[in-house]
């Protein structure tokens, strides 16, 4: 009981002295700098697929729009054949 | 350039250029590029995967060719275009929403349950402290109720439904924003690009000069009803300046020598030389903007009447939890009350309506000023419009000059052209033309020019006095004679055709007689508009008795007033809005903007002065009255849609409250119907109003 409790101030001393050094220290800075850039170059990539996946999303509504409109077009067609041939 | 078609249909193609993306301005240079040519109908431009979506009619090898000719190099691009883009503010916006999204959905797969819910906690403090904050103004509203649901969730421990509340009015916040930079930016670029040329003084002559060949230290001439495109410093003259655009001021401020003048601003009455201080290009467009964004008009109506709609719920909600909670004693059920947050439904649903309805009429060549006066429009039972140039073609032509003074027919247009050519006007415009057509061209004779609105135009020329204009001007208030012998030759002028009066030196020396034909869409559109629910469509014009009367028969409107005055327009318009009717106001010229100010929404046609499309609510591109049914309709339809959502929103959620409440579905399972019926309707709320109607509306009329 005593000897954990002297340990955690021990650790406690170790981290208020040399582990704010470390953290602060300028290699920790270049991982905090890698970090972020990682981070961002995510979002951009995030970014892409989401234009790209709009981009898709887009060529798929108009090609099946004119699609129908094809059917569309066609079953006039086949009327107006069927009423000729009526006539 | 080179390039790859990605996806291809007939009339569309979706091509990638060999480049892994565009900066904003190489996709700004691509798309006015493309929209140059004729045979392209519609390109979109996408800056992050450097993709083109090109709509076209014709030739398939053309449009491959015209991509294969491309350089960016090589394209050259007014920087206006740059300026005036809004692609940056669009990528920016579009990008927070997708981070959001994404960042909602995908956090759980990225952080530990506690670090989740430490975050949500954080959050909510922020709309905690939101929601006190209304309780310091002593009123009951949504962001409190926001607040309450969003705490009572996290003390019941259910983080999940707190986040997602929260993501959502995120969302709404962000598409508001989103809504309101759009419309003022889209206004801004109309605004700023229609300023093109400006009369420039050389030595003791005045030039039309191109806006952007005018340096710092240049002086300009600005007369009544224009814009004053450049910052500087008044160097001659004095003028009554509407500062409305900058200040918000509506009552005009005196400028003399000396005095200093904005870009944007509009001189309303009298004539100053400004000397330039600040060109174009600094920052004009950037100054537009914010002018818009400050003034009150853009902060859309409808969005606030969704908010006080929202507001007036509050209360009625927390009553029921309380209740609740006392009945059944059962946190659970209470806080089920309030997880059905009516707000956000509203607060997403109503900006996304508007922004799309003013995107569409955009589409359809109408800008408007914003949401609220979209409402008016569809509210609207009065329609007032102005003749010239509005019911008939916005450009009269010069049938005949008869000549009364002996003098040849072409030397007297030559004169009248020389004084007309400094008037925003549009019958001004025809004479100009004509001697133009006529090849008539002329030293600047005359000296200071004075306009007297409605009315005409006083000036020198040789020493004598030269006036122009109405009868009623020429005439009655300057006394101007008709010589003796050509009594009987001035009462035999033809009445098909409006007269213009010039005069010198107090004899009448010649009648302008000016066709101005009615549109031929205009009976059929005022027989629309009926239909539409203006029950009251009324003629005003300055012309004479027997014009008006003739041009009233043939379009079949129900009043007609003739001969009246600018004050005369505003004060019909005032008298109308007392007597509880809502007024629209269409016109174009100097002598409407009071008119148009004073209506409910004023519609301006953008032929005309420029002070009338500053001052006007609305702005309807080209030449076709058509396009004010097609608003009508577009307001309907919005109104309709509003009100749809509203019922839709408040009755699916009570029914969720209900079924909360019976135990039928747990607090979880209606935050999720919630949240879903939230998305469909936000979504539903972006389509398109008009859709194939447009067509139906073309065959109607």
């Amino acid at each position: 009981m005593k000897w954990s409790k002297l340990g955690l101030f021990v650790g406690g001393v170790l981290f208020g002295t040399a582990g704010i050094k470390i953290l602060s220290s300028k290699d920790a800075k270049k991982v905090y700098t890698h970090c972020t850039a990682a981070v961002l170059r995510a979002k951009d990539t995030v970014m892409d697929q989401a234009t790209v996946l709009q981009e898709n999303c887009t060529d798929i509504f108009e090609a099946a729009k004119q699609i129908n409109e094809e059917r569309a077009a066609k079953e006039q067609e086949t009327e107006i054949k069927e009423e000729t041939a009526e006539v | 350039m080179k390039a790859v078609i990605k996806h291809e249909i007939p009339g569309r193609m979706r091509v990638h250029l060999s480049k892994p993306r565009f900066s904003y301005r190489e996709a700004d240079t691509l798309q006015y590029y493309l929209e140059g040519f004729p045979c392209i109908e519609k390109a979109v431009v996408y800056e992050r995967t450097a993709d083109a979506v090109i709509r076209y009619s014709g030739d398939r090898n053309e449009i491959i060719r015209i991509i294969r000719d491309y350089s960016y190099e090589k394209t050259e691009v007014p920087e206006s275009v740059f300026e005036s883009s809004s692609r940056e503010l669009n990528a920016k916006y579009y990008e927070d929403i997708i981070t959001k999204t994404v960042w909602h959905y995908g956090k759980r797969l990225l952080m530990p349950v506690p670090a989740r819910i430490a975050l949500t906690c954080l959050k909510s403090l922020c709309y905690i402290w939101r929601g006190l904050k209304t309780i310091r103004e002593k009123k009951l509203k949504v962001e409190l109720l926001d607040a309450i649901a969003i705490s009572a969730s996290v003390l019941v421990k259910d983080y999940s439904t707190a986040s997602s509340v929260m993501f959502l009015l995120g969302i709404g916040d962000t598409l508001e924003e989103w809504t309101h930079k759009k419309c003022a930016t889209d206004l801004a670029r109309q605004m700023s690009l229609n300023i093109s040329r400006v009369w420039k003084v050389c030595g003791t002559d005045e030039v039309l000069t191109d806006a952007d060949r005018i340096v710092s230290g240049d002086l300009v001439v600005i007369r009544m009803g224009n814009i004053i495109p450049f910052d500087g410093v008044v160097a001659k003259g004095e003028a009554m300046v509407n500062q409305a655009s900058m200040t918000g001021e509506a009552i005009p401020v005196r400028k003399e020598e000396g005095g200093s003048v904005f870009a944007g601003t509009v001189v309303e009455e009298g004539e100053i030389t400004v000397r330039v201080t600040a060109v174009g290009g600094n920052g004009r467009y950037d100054k537009i903007v914010r002018m818009i964004e400050e003034s009150e008009k853009l902060k859309s109506g409808l969005e606030s009447k969704a908010e006080g709609l929202a507001d007036r719920l509050v209360p009625y909600t927390l009553a029921g939890a309380a209740l609740t909670f006392l009945l059944s004693r059962n946190v659970t059920k209470a806080v089920s009350v309030l997880m059905v947050d009516y707000s956000c439904a509203l607060k997403l649903a109503m900006p996304i309506s508007v922004l799309s309805a003013i995107r569409e009429a955009g589409e359809n060549g109408v800008t408007v000023k914003g949401g609220k006066f979209l409402e008016a429009v569809s509210e609207a039972d009065v329609m007032v419009f102005d003749k010239t140039g509005t019911l008939t073609k916005a450009e009269p032509t010069v049938k005949d000059v008869v000549s009364f003074n002996g003098e040849s027919s072409d030397e007297l247009l030559r004169e009248a052209a020389c004084l007309e050519e400094h008037f925003p006007h549009s019958i001004a415009n025809a004479v100009v033309k004509a001697a133009a057509d006529k090849g008539l061209t002329h030293e600047e004779l005359h000296t200071k020019v004075e306009y007297v609105v409605a009315h005409g135009i006083s000036s020198e020329i040789n020493g004598k006095i030269a006036l122009i204009g109405s009868y009623h001007f020429v005439f009655e208030d300057e006394g101007v004679s008709i010589p003796d012998d050509k009594q009987e030759q001035f009462d035999s002028l033809p009445d098909e055709y409006s007269h213009l009066y010039y005069a010198k030196d107090g004899r009448l020396a010649a009648v302008i007689l000016i066709e101005d034909p009615l549109r031929e869409d205009a009976g059929c559109v005022v027989n629309a508009l009926r239909k539409q629910g203006i029950s009251h469509i009324v003629m005003m014009t300055g012309d004479s008795e027997r014009t008006a009367k003739k041009i009233a028969t043939l379009v079949g409107v129900d009043e007609y007033h003739s001969e009246v005055l600018p004050e005369d327009k505003a004060g019909f318009v005032e008298a109308k809005k007392k007597n509880r009717h809502k007024v629209i106001m269409i016109g174009d010229g100097i002598n409407d903007s009071p008119a148009l100010s004073a209506a409910d929404a004023g519609i301006a046609i953008s032929d005309g002065a420029e002070i009338a499309r500053q001052i006007a609510d609305i702005t309807i591109g080209g030449d076709e009255l058509q396009k004010i049914v097609t608003l009508k309709a577009l307001s309907d339809k919005l109104m309709k849609r509003i009100r749809f959502n509203y019922r839709t929103i408040v009755g699916f959620n009570s029914g969720l409250i209900v079924l909360g409440l019976l135990g039928v579905l747990s607090p979880s399972a209606s935050a999720l119907f919630h949240n879903a019926s939230t998305i469909v309707l936000g979504l539903n709320s972006t389509t398109k109003l008009l859709k194939k109607d447009c067509e139906e509306n073309r065959k109607h009329v």
